[in-house]
């Protein structure tokens, strides 16, 4: 092979072409890009929060940042909102991360998660309430202990709750007006419950299901358990939780508290249990519910608004849902769980936990007392997304726009039934939730299945709770 | 023909050459494969450093009901979903050689095709509102024949067969383009002169276009079953492995123990059973292939 000179024009082509790639890559380098130290966790100057996706406003994130920095100008915060399902598939993908060596320095927890991340991962709050009790006495005058407890684990507080929802009814407006009915009272029980859904199914037509839920372990069949004075598993308090109680609530408010729910010894073939499941069974069976597997919140909305589900279970959450899709103040309204032998109701609570693997939990206790402010409450919680956890933002005008009219029944539930109890969630909370979910619909999916069913999910229980986490 | 031993230069250059790929294989698959092996025999929860196990994670594998449920079903699935797909895509792929306009053709090649490039996540969630027993188009449609509502996705036998039907009608365009191309290199005159002696349709596809086909089918075969052992999204998306186990697979399981109970060895030991039976099936029709597969 013989060399020649390259030509002037291939010379100059040349020369354009590297220009313009060198050019190409300047401009490149100096967007703003991905790097390494954009990985959560990685950039260890910055405090990373762990939010769900859906938790928060993508709006209303910027309360949570740049105005904290305003005021901790030597604290950088990111805000990692994961996009999850629910908050079994948000832990996770926390859990994965932190696997992978990138753990957040704080994670908002729900009732789900709170004694998997106490036992495992999470830094007890103790010495910084005590250190900061005075800051902090107007937030737990504004708390319902109920909530403050659930967040307790073995006496010590992981975390301040932010919201919560409890489990309610919601009622269809349109098909309440179709069926004759008024919105029923609040000492309404199961019986009434049940003569409700069947004069539904009367006028409904085809296509209409007059109560629709889904199986879940909040919402699911956990409220029916709690309202007939059971559960899956033994439910008991740890001893503890004193210097929290004596130090900011009154005599009345702190009796029976303790320093924690403690999740015992499984209980599915309990004789109330199965009187739940016979129950739900026969709804089932004369077309007066969804069957469990049948339930998803993705479709409810448009089933409920357009009078096709009468009844469904949900908390103040659905408040802010509802109006975002459109739905009328007017075409529904909320009322309590029906009586059985209690008035117990299910609740579940969401707040900001610290990572024991944080080096930078001081920074990340400034940023929990920070996001319980009434004022960043009142901000971040303006479209009625959830129930906030202080009373006091409880308002008529907070629910002038999306209703329900009787919005009141959401806190009422904690203040007028304080033996109220939240998701039963031990450490051992996803093995927990796979068996009741699956044995629930094993149990509702043909007759003759809930003693078969009951003892399995016995079995499957007693084999999650052996296990240490 | 001789042989001659490259020069010193060119090996280098050879090894040059794949060193790229040979570092992505092993990096990405020998060893996560060996990783995973060694984490079968320790009890690992992520949080904690990993502790020896011993054989316990295989134990609890093999008394665990749920665990052998999934193995069961994702059997189960295999047999149905690939015999399924191969037969709706072999069936749709002659059909396509039968006289029609070209465009007509080409537009059906593309529809067949089209769902294999979605995002079989995404197709699940439509199609789980499509299944609705109470608010889905299919029973809408159904009980405007009179039908009543099927449980598509809330009894045990459904619920299979829905996730089948899902997981058929997006993987049957793969299987489907393979047959056309198999189909397209079959020389017309074997089909000519089969006709001349009298051969009728049935027939002319029973000697001549399966034995000639054979190579492809087993290719199609081999791909499908060891997609369908992997199944995931669809019955993760549709069913969420319910109701009860019904619909729980192999993979579910594994992803299930490891990322939401935290058991990374024991699902490290369902991922490693979980090849052996890839591997031991795909041997089997290998070996089958020998007596089946004619190649010209």
């Amino acid at each position: 092979m013989t060399l020649t000179a390259p030509s002037r024009r291939t010379v100059l082509r040349a020369g354009g072409y590297s220009l313009t790639a060198a050019g190409l890559g300047a401009t490149a380098a100096s967007w703003d890009r991905l790097s390494a130290s954009d990985i959560p966790g990685r950039d260890g100057s910055m405090l990373t929060v762990a939010v769900l996706g859906s938790a928060i406003d993508p709006s209303q994130q910027s309360v949570l940042v740049e105005d904290f920095q305003r005021l901790h100008p030597d604290i950088r915060v990111r805000l990692l909102a994961v996009q999850a399902t629910d908050w079994n598939d948000f832990f996770s993908k926390i859990l994965t991360q932190i696997a992978a060596g990138s753990a957040p320095d704080v994670v908002y927890v729900a009732t789900e998660g709170v004694q998997l991340f106490a036992k495992r991962l999470g830094v007890a709050l103790d010495a910084w309430v005590r250190r900061d009790a005075d800051e902090l006495r107007e937030y737990f005058a504004d708390v319902h202990p109920s909530l403050v407890e659930s967040m307790m684990y073995e006496g010590s507080l992981y975390q301040l709750p932010v919201e919560f929802n409890a489990a309610n009814m919601y009622l269809s407006g349109k098909v309440l007006r179709r069926t004759h009915a008024e919105l029923p009272p609040a000492d309404w029980t199961r019986d009434d419950f049940t003569a409700l859904l069947r004069d539904m199914k009367r006028t409904g037509g085809r296509g209409f299901t007059p109560f629709f839920w889904t199986n879940r372990l909040w919402g699911g069949v956990v409220p029916w358990l709690f309202a007939n004075g059971t559960n899956v598993l033994t439910e008991s308090k740890a001893p503890g939780g004193d210097w929290l109680w004596n130090r900011f609530y009154p005599e009345k408010q702190r009796r029976g508290r303790g320093g924690g729910y403690r999740w015992g010894a499984p209980q599915a073939l309990d004789g109330r249990v199965e009187e739940v499941y016979d129950y739900l069974a026969s709804l089932v069976h004369d077309g007066l519910c969804s069957r469990p597997e049948g339930g998803s919140g993705t479709n409810l909305i448009g089933a409920f608004s357009t009078g096709r589900v009468g009844v469904t279970p949900a908390g103040g959450f659905w408040a802010g849902g509802l109006h975002e899709a459109g739905v009328e103040r007017d075409a529904y309204d909320a009322q309590f769980f029906p009586r059985w032998r209690t008035r117990r109701h299910q609740y579940g609570a969401a707040g900001y936990a610290v990572l024991r693997t944080s080096e930078r939990q001081d920074e990340a206790w400034e940023f929990v007392k920070y996001a319980v402010r009434r004022d960043v409450m009142t901000r971040l919680f303006q479209k009625n997304q959830t129930t906030p956890a202080r009373r006091s933002m409880l308002t008529a005008r907070r629910y002038a726009a999306t209703g329900p009219a009787h919005w009141d029944i959401f806190y009422d539930t904690l203040d007028r039934f304080p033996a109220s109890g939240p998701i039963p969630a031990p450490p051992q909370v996803a093995a927990v939730d796979l068996a009741l979910t699956k044995h629930t619909a094993t149990a509702l999916g043909s007759a003759g299945s809930v003693k078969p069913a009951l003892r399995a999910l016995q079995r499957d229980l007693e084999r999650a709770m052996e296990r240490d986490t | 023909m001789s042989t001659t031993t490259p020069p010193a230069r060119h090996r280098a250059l050879t090894w040059l050459f794949l060193a790229p790929t040979v570092l992505g294989v092993a990096v990405f698959t020998v060893v996560p494969i060996v990783g995973s092996v060694i984490l079968s025999f320790f009890h690992w929860d992520v949080i904690d450093p990993p502790t020896s196990a011993g054989s316990a994670n295989y134990r609890e594998l093999a008394t665990d009901t749920s665990i052998l449920t999934a193995f069961g079903n994702t059997l189960l699935f295999m047999v149905f979903a690939v015999t399924l797909q191969l037969a709706t895509a072999l069936v749709l792929a002659l059909a396509l050689q039968g006289r029609m306009p070209r465009w007509i053709q080409q537009a059906l090649r593309s529809a067949f095709f089209f769902p294999l490039v979605l995002s079989a996540a995404s197709i699940s969630v439509v199609m789980k509102y499509l299944f609705n027993q109470d608010f889905g188009v299919v029973n809408w449609v159904l009980g405007q024949f009179g039908a009543s509502p099927v449980p598509w996705l809330t009894s045990e036998g459904w619920a299979m067969a829905a996730v089948v039907l899902v997981y058929v009608w997006q993987q049957f365009g793969f299987s489907f383009l393979l047959f056309v191309g198999g189909l397209a290199n079959i020389p017309r005159e074997l089909h000519e002169a089969a006709a001349m002696d009298g051969a009728t349709g049935l027939r002319k596809h029973l000697r001549i276009t399966l034995p000639l086909l054979s190579p492809t089918l087993l290719v199609a075969s081999v791909v499908g079953v060891i997609n369908a052992l992997q199944v995931f999204e669809q019955p993760y998306v549709l069913t969420d492995g319910g109701p009860g186990d019904a619909t729980r697979t192999a993979v579910m399981v594994l992803y299930q123990t490891a990322f939401e109970q935290l058991r990374f060895g024991e699902a490290s030991a369902i991922g490693v059973v979980l090849f052996a039976l890839i591997l031991t099936v795909t041997a089997l029709q290998f070996r089958l292939s020998r007596r089946f597969v004619h190649y010209q």
